[in-house]
């Protein structure tokens, strides 16, 4: 079991500031309005594959999540948002013929974000909005099975109440868009288990790729999007013991596509580590598919 | 002025005078006026949904187009109302954006 409890997958990184409801980004989130009264509803779906392992265990571990986002316009500069994670993880140990799984309701987000700057000109817009949120112990974090207690990669949730926060800068013209999200989640300790701080910093380029010119009829785009994540993790806890095989660095590199058109967004992006710079034998992240769907209503 | 002559003055002159007047009336007063609402901050056609929703909002807007390319709005009313600058102003606003011009 100690060979399993050395699976130190920055497990929560996959559905992290997988929020925004707005137009824009895919892997994080932007400034961009949500008009108040409104609802912006987005459905994720994001499939991780974890492979490369350091160790002699020859890991394999994947999580699919739904991920349900609803953003509400509280006043034209607040909104509020709430994501609702299913997810399944699957961990596999070929060498010693075991493979763990749970599956269910994963730890809910909530936060609000206020514009606290906007500059408005003809066919662009630059806005900066702090935000400020909680992750809340939702998903179950001591499910079992024959094998006794679930690792913590593998558990749905982690148990424990974790605030984050951070801003975003958006620029955004008819031809393009840039967002840069800068965010820290401290996250606390539960069941003798505390996963390390999360620090990231995303930037994300949207390009118009279609129509390449504009006319009065235009009512859809369809961007080609690039984006890139800084996300360092710090070491995990157990009895308040750090766990040297966990946290670590990593850059990840996403490329996508995205049509939008007045109510709804359709989008699929491949994101894949650019740079891993992990502790011990911290299990390596191989590719994340992401498809999503949002709808202004 | 007899009779046959009143006659034909009042089908050939007057009827098509007072009919054309009502109608001229009837189109300055009763037919919805158009507004073209300059917006600010306007980029993309998922944000558009948003500016189109409030000003709908709005008792007796008709209908609503709204341009990204040149960042304008068509407000049509329905028949006699009418649509503040301020009114405007505030759905513009509520949507997240500002309202450049109102005409």
């Amino acid at each position: 079991m100690m060979l399993i409890k050395q699976t130190t997958i920055i497990c929560a990184l996959g559905i992290m500031f997988t929020v925004a409801a707005d137009a824009a980004p895919i892997s994080t989130n932007t400034a961009l309005p949500v008009a108040k009264g409104e609802y912006v509803f987005r459905e994720q779906i994001i499939f991780n594959q974890s492979g490369d392992d350091p160790s002699t265990l020859d890991r394999d571990h994947q999580v699919s999540v739904s991920a349900s986002v609803l953003g509400y316009g509280v006043m034209p500069d607040l909104a509020l948002f709430g994501v609702l994670p299913i997810v399944y993880k699957r961990l596999e140990l070929p060498t010693a013929g075991v493979t763990r799984q749970a599956g269910g309701v994963g730890d809910a987000r909530i936060f609000a974000r206020y514009t606290l700057f906007q500059q408005d000109a003809p066919g662009q817009t630059f806005r900066i909005a702090p935000f400020l949120g909680v992750e809340l112990p939702t998903g179950e974090n001591t499910k079992r099975d024959a094998l006794g207690r679930l690792p913590m990669s593998v558990q749905p949730g982690s148990g424990s109440w974790d605030p984050f926060g951070g801003v975003i800068l958006t620029y955004q013209t008819r031809d393009f868009e840039i967002d840069m999200l800068a965010s820290y989640q401290a996250n606390t300790e539960a069941s003798n288990f505390e996963f390390g701080d999360v620090a990231r910093l995303d930037g994300s380029l949207q390009y118009r790729l279609w129509p390449r010119e504009l006319s009065e009829d235009t009512s859809a785009f369809v961007y080609g999007v690039t984006e890139f994540n800084l996300i360092h993790q710090e070491k995990n806890q157990v009895l308040n013991v750090s766990n040297p095989n966990s946290g670590g660095t990593t850059v990840f590199g996403l490329i996508g596509l995205q049509y939008v058109n007045k109510r709804q967004i359709f989008e699929v992006a491949l994101q894949a580590p650019l740079v891993q710079d992990l502790n011990g034998t911290a299990l390596e992240r191989d590719y994340i598919l992401r498809g999503s769907v949002r709808v202004n209503f | 002025m007899n009779h046959t002559k009143f006659a034909r003055f009042f089908r050939r002159t007057f009827l098509p005078l007072v009919v054309g007047v009502v109608l001229v009336a009837s189109t300055n007063v009763w037919a919805g006026t158009t507004h073209r609402i300059g917006v600010d901050g306007l980029a993309c056609p998922f944000c558009a949904y948003g500016v189109e929703k409030q000003l709908m909002s709005i008792p007796g807007v008709k209908s609503v187009k709204v341009t990204v390319k040149s960042g304008t709005v068509i407000v049509t009313m329905q028949d006699g109302a009418k649509l503040s600058r301020g009114r405007a102003g505030q759905a513009v606003k509520d949507a997240g954006f500002s309202m450049r011009s109102f005409k």
